[in-house]
């Protein structure tokens, strides 16, 4: 019997990109299925955000090619954003606007359409916002409080693909779980992630699938089911110090 | 998409402070500086209207005087206050709107504003075009300079960009949102504007001259062609700075590149173009000019024909044609033939020096308009002071049409001489009330908008250029560098 393996959702192939005589990026292969967390781990300038910025078309690959869903994202950006949500280290909102009217303004633009303001409400409270903080200008917010929304934009986008920067760093304990709660949610419904991170623990607990980077190569990759975490960090300092 | 960019951008501004500040302060100056300019104009208006009707009431009540002795008394003409130049005084203060037509002698403007202007002055009058050419594009820079740049650095445009809207989308949809919020500006004052403007028109007695209907039509086309001129020229600027905007480094860098384009546009480009205007078609002094045209007078144009030969060598061929050996003994007046003569030789003159001069003007605005292709708005300038009537243009035009007015008064009174006074009562002869009421009341026809903006093509066809240049640079916006 053959198992048909469906096509990634996230697939780069050959990518490398160059800054001056710096390579960030060394012919990097790896793919993300539906349901799947990649977590990528390595120390600062492996190449982990420049991974994410080839999907997202921030970056353009001196070579070989970053897709979502089997489209080249430098071809056809607008289209393979589309399919895609972001979230970055500290999401950035509008602090003159309400977490609603933030809210509704990412996910119209994203979608085209026009959302229910009340399911817009709905996704807000699933990430974790109280009612009375929806209507509050994010001025004011804490950064937990911005990732919140920035999950809830993804939710209200219906993205399949997740692209995390670094989503958790600086969050405290109890939000950092939180945020991989939604996480957890996500992926149930089917989403592909690809999440660059320094925290072990929570690579393991999340991802389904762990790569570490050393200076733009992909040094190791393993099932997150298939290592404990002892073993991980002692995996991870092993290629940080060679 | 582009109604929710738009939307979006339009209620930040509102919540921001600088647009309530800045904007409320160039509303304000927008404000005083068109009602100052309307309650100015429209004392000028009666004053020009009081001085008309005194001057014309002294001409028709002359005693019973020697038609030459009037024709030096002379009439003067004003030139009627165009309904909105109010909002654009042109070359108005400086070439001056009154005249003095008399005998012999084509006079220059009398009564310049800027002639008795104070030192504070000279730095420039606030007026309604002044603070919509100065003031409101950088009013646009402050609204624009972050729009996108600004963005790059809070990080909200690596969240924008991460969605999948065009950047060409991104970019009108901020130009609307930034629109938007200038027209709760702009849209009340040209309320008001067109308000005063259609006041003005009642007050100037036009209405009186045609079916309300069409002054009516014929103001909605001034009005009109001035909304389009300015959204044209506020849509370059807006473009302008959305584009540095989005390419600047930083909001900082974005806004220093804003300003020196905003003083290079509206204060240094006009102000070199008219220096090197100036030196590249150079007009004569005043005194220099008065003393060209005093020796033409005496020696004729081209030098060569003295007055007093000038005079034997008409009195000869006339006594030759009429066959008689005096002056005395001919049909008509001699003196007032004669003086018609020397009128028209005097005119000559005057056309020939005065067209040299006003073709000078001419070749000095044309010049300037060469620095439109880096500041546009010279050409907004040029065409501003076309639409309100306040151009070199309609300067000379309405000069023209004094100068004819002073001909044909002054032929008027030679002729009577001529006809009426005896060979021996050429200064002493008198003339009646029925001679002064025969002359009619100078009326200036300024030329129709339409006939204004055919002398401005150059700058209706360097502002299309620009808002062309605006459009490509739009479509050319396809990636915007999020960090």
């Amino acid at each position: 019997m053959t198992t048909v393996t469906p096509s990634p959702l996230l697939e780069a192939r050959g990518l490398t990109k160059r800054y001056g005589d710096t390579l960030a990026l060394d012919t990097l292969n790896l793919s993300v299925g539906a349901g799947e967390v990649y977590c990528l781990l390595g120390a600062n300038g492996a190449g982990k955000s420049t991974t994410i910025n080839c999907f997202l078309d921030f970056v353009r690959p001196d070579a070989g090619s970053a897709m979502i869903g089997g489209t080249v994202a430098a071809q056809d950006p607008i289209g393979t954003k589309r399919r895609l949500a972001y979230i970055p280290e500290t999401v950035m909102l509008y602090s003159n606007l309400s977490a609603l009217e933030n809210l509704e303004y990412f996910a119209t633009l994203a979608t085209g359409g026009r959302p229910v303001r009340a399911e817009l409400a709905q996704h807000l409270r699933t990430a974790g916002l109280t009612d009375t903080q929806l209507d509050q200008r994010v001025g004011g917010f804490s950064k937990g409080m911005r990732q919140k929304v920035g999950i809830a934009i993804a939710l209200a986008k219906g993205a399949d693909v997740l692209l995390l920067d670094e989503p958790t760093s600086g969050l405290d304990p109890k939000a950092s779980n939180e945020f991989h709660r939604l996480l957890g949610l996500m992926r149930d419904r089917g989403a592909a992630v690809l999440m660059a991170t320094h925290d072990l623990f929570r690579a393991k607990e999340s991802g389904t699938r762990i790569g570490i980077m050393k200076a733009g190569r992909k040094v190791a990759e393993l099932r997150a089911d298939e290592i404990g975490h002892a073993d991980l960090e002692q995996l991870y300092l092993t290629h940080m110090h060679d | 998409m582009l109604r929710t960019i738009a939307s979006k951008e339009y209620r930040e501004l509102l919540r921001d402070g600088r647009f309530r500040w800045a904007g409320g302060i160039v509303a304000g100056l927008l404000l005083v500086a068109g009602l100052a300019g309307f309650i100015a104009w429209r004392e000028q208006a009666a004053q020009r209207d009081a001085a008309q009707a005194t001057m014309q009431a002294t001409w028709f009540n002359q005693p019973p005087k020697n038609p030459h002795s009037a024709a030096h008394y002379g009439l003067w003409a004003f030139k009627p206050q165009m309904p909105l130049a109010f909002v654009d005084r042109g070359v108005d203060p400086y070439a001056g709107t009154a005249s003095w037509l008399e005998a012999h002698r084509m006079n220059e403007f009398r009564f310049r504003p800027a002639m008795d202007a104070t030192a504070a002055q000279r730095f420039g009058e606030w007026t309604a075009a002044g603070v919509l050419q100065q003031l409101i594009p950088l009013l646009i820079i402050l609204l624009g300079f972050s729009a996108f740049a600004g963005e790059r650095e809070r990080g909200t445009l690596r969240q924008l960009a991460s969605l999948g809207v065009p950047t060409a989308t991104l970019l009108r949809g901020k130009a609307l949102g930034v629109t938007a919020a200038l027209a709760v500006l702009c849209v009340p004052a040209a309320v008001i504007g067109a308000a005063l403007v259609t006041m003005s028109s009642g007050a100037s007695g036009l209405l009186r001259l045609g079916a309300l209907s069409t002054v009516y039509l014929a103001y909605f086309g001034v009005i009109l062609t001035v909304v389009l001129v300015v959204s044209a020229y506020f849509g370059v600027i807006l473009t302008v700075v959305l584009v540095v905007s989005a390419q600047a480094r930083s909001a900082r860098a974005a806004l220093v590149t804003l300003l020196a384009l905003w003083a290079a546009n509206g204060l240094l480009v006009p102000r070199v173009a008219a220096d090197v205007a100036q030196a590249a078609f150079p007009t004569p002094t005043a005194r220099e000019f008065q003393a060209q045209v005093q020796r033409a007078l005496a020696t004729g144009i081209d030098g060569h024909s003295p007055r007093g030969a000038r005079a034997d060598a008409l009195r000869d061929s006339v006594l030759r044609t009429n066959g008689v050996s005096s002056v005395d003994s001919l049909p008509f007046n001699y003196d007032g033939f004669a003086m018609q003569r020397g009128e028209e030789h005097a005119n000559e003159v005057y056309a020939h020096y005065f067209a040299q001069l006003w073709d000078r003007f001419g070749q000095q605005d044309r010049a300037q308009l060469v620095g439109t292709v880096v500041a546009p708005v010279i050409a907004v300038r040029f065409l501003s002071m076309g639409i309100a009537g306040t151009d070199f243009g309609q300067h000379r035009a309405f000069a023209e049409q004094a100068e004819a007015y002073r001909q044909e008064f002054n032929r008027v009174m030679n002729h009577e001489i001529r006809d009426q006074a005896r060979a021996d009562e050429s200064f002493s002869y008198q003339a009646d009330s029925t001679l002064w009421r025969s002359i009619p009341a100078f009326t200036y026809e300024a030329p129709s908008l339409g006939h204004a903006l055919a002398t401005h093509t150059v700058s209706l066809t360097a502002l299309g250029a620009w808002l062309v240049l605006a459009a490509l640079l739009v479509r050319r916006e396809r990636r915007i560098e999020v960090a």
